[in-house]
């Protein structure tokens, strides 16, 4: 009875062989895979949100909020500041705009033009943007402002990037 | 509109639009003050990159202008004028020269551009959030300066 249970050494070699070049074949073949679908397995990570602000802080009027960015351009990795303006529309619902004119790429201000108080005022040639980020026509911009992708977790409003509407 | 090829590529496209350049003037020494010296530099290339980001669509950030702490004044200032001749002979109707050296106060008036001086706060040991709240109110006051000097050529 023992003597059935014995492993010939024909397949005790045959076992082992076949488990240790398994093992050297799965260590070619593991890293290539890895390279290969490492693109796919990076895409979530891209699209980030950072916390901006409590959503309670938020009003009907718009006000500036400025927050950092890691940003990777070419081999140079920094923090680049960026800023938003936040309010509440007549819904009650939150919009998150992008500061940067679609004109030349000046950043624009809220009410800071005395002719203008509802409206948001590029410094640079005068271009303007209604409260919901439309431009004004016969001013220099030729687009609505930028819309930052954004949600709303624990109480705490978080951007991630700005879409062109 | 920074010292970059893809900037200057639009600059050229909208030239009639940017008529304003940042010219930062920047002291070097090895030698005397070492971290004063830095510290003035430093301040100044905060706060001008910050005016770029906010004013991107009308001036041009140029690279700073250097000069040695220990070098003429006279020569400085002449060379300053020459920046700014080439800069007029470019289309640039109005410069803006930011420094934390005090001595350009006082040859503020023999030069063209509009000198702005301000003292370098040490940005070294604050926090991130002060730093940031301190140089954009800095940057606020610079900012009025120079729409300001845009509104007076409108007048004018």
């Amino acid at each position: 009875m023992a003597k059935k249970k014995e492993v010939t050494r024909r397949q005790f070699l045959n076992y082992s062989l076949t488990g240790v070049g398994g093992f050297m074949a799965a260590g070619m073949l593991m890293p290539m895979v890895r390279f290969a679908i490492d693109p796919l397995l990076k895409e979530g990570a891209k699209q980030e949100f950072v916390p901006v602000m409590d959503t309670s802080e938020i009003t009907n009027k718009p006000v500036r909020k400025e927050f950092k960015i890691d940003q990777v351009d070419g081999w140079y990795e920094s923090e680049v500041t960026q800023s938003a303006w936040v309010y509440k529309d007549e819904k009650d619902e939150i919009v998150a705009l992008s500061p940067v004119c679609k004109h030349l790429g000046c950043t624009v201000d809220w009410a800071s033009n005395a002719a203008y108080p509802d409206q948001f005022y590029c410094p640079c040639h005068g271009g303007r943007y209604t409260k919901d980020g439309v431009n004004v026509k016969g001013t220099p911009p030729l687009a609505p402002l930028d819309v930052y992708n954004k949600k709303v977790e624990d109480g705490k409003l978080y951007l991630g990037k700005p879409e062109p509407r | 509109m920074k010292w970059t090829e893809s900037d200057i590529a639009l600059f050229e496209k909208e030239k009639e639009y940017v008529d304003t350049a940042v010219l930062p003037l920047v002291p070097i020494s090895m030698t005397s003050s070492l971290k004063t010296t830095v510290s003035m530099g430093e301040y100044i290339s905060i706060i001008s990159s910050e005016l770029e980001r906010q004013l991107k669509g009308r001036l041009l950030l140029l690279p700073a202008f250097t000069y040695l702490s220990s070098e003429e004044q006279e020569t400085t200032k002449n060379r300053l004028k020459k920046v700014e001749e080439e800069l007029k002979l470019g289309g640039i109707q109005h410069i803006i020269s930011l420094t934390a050296d005090v001595n350009w106060k006082q040859v503020e008036d023999q030069v063209s551009s509009a000198l702005l001086w301000m003292p370098a706060i040490p940005l070294e040991h604050m926090d991130e959030q002060y730093k940031m709240e301190t140089v954009s109110a800095q940057v606020k006051q610079v900012l009025q300066f120079v729409t300001n000097t845009w509104q007076s050529n409108i007048n004018s």
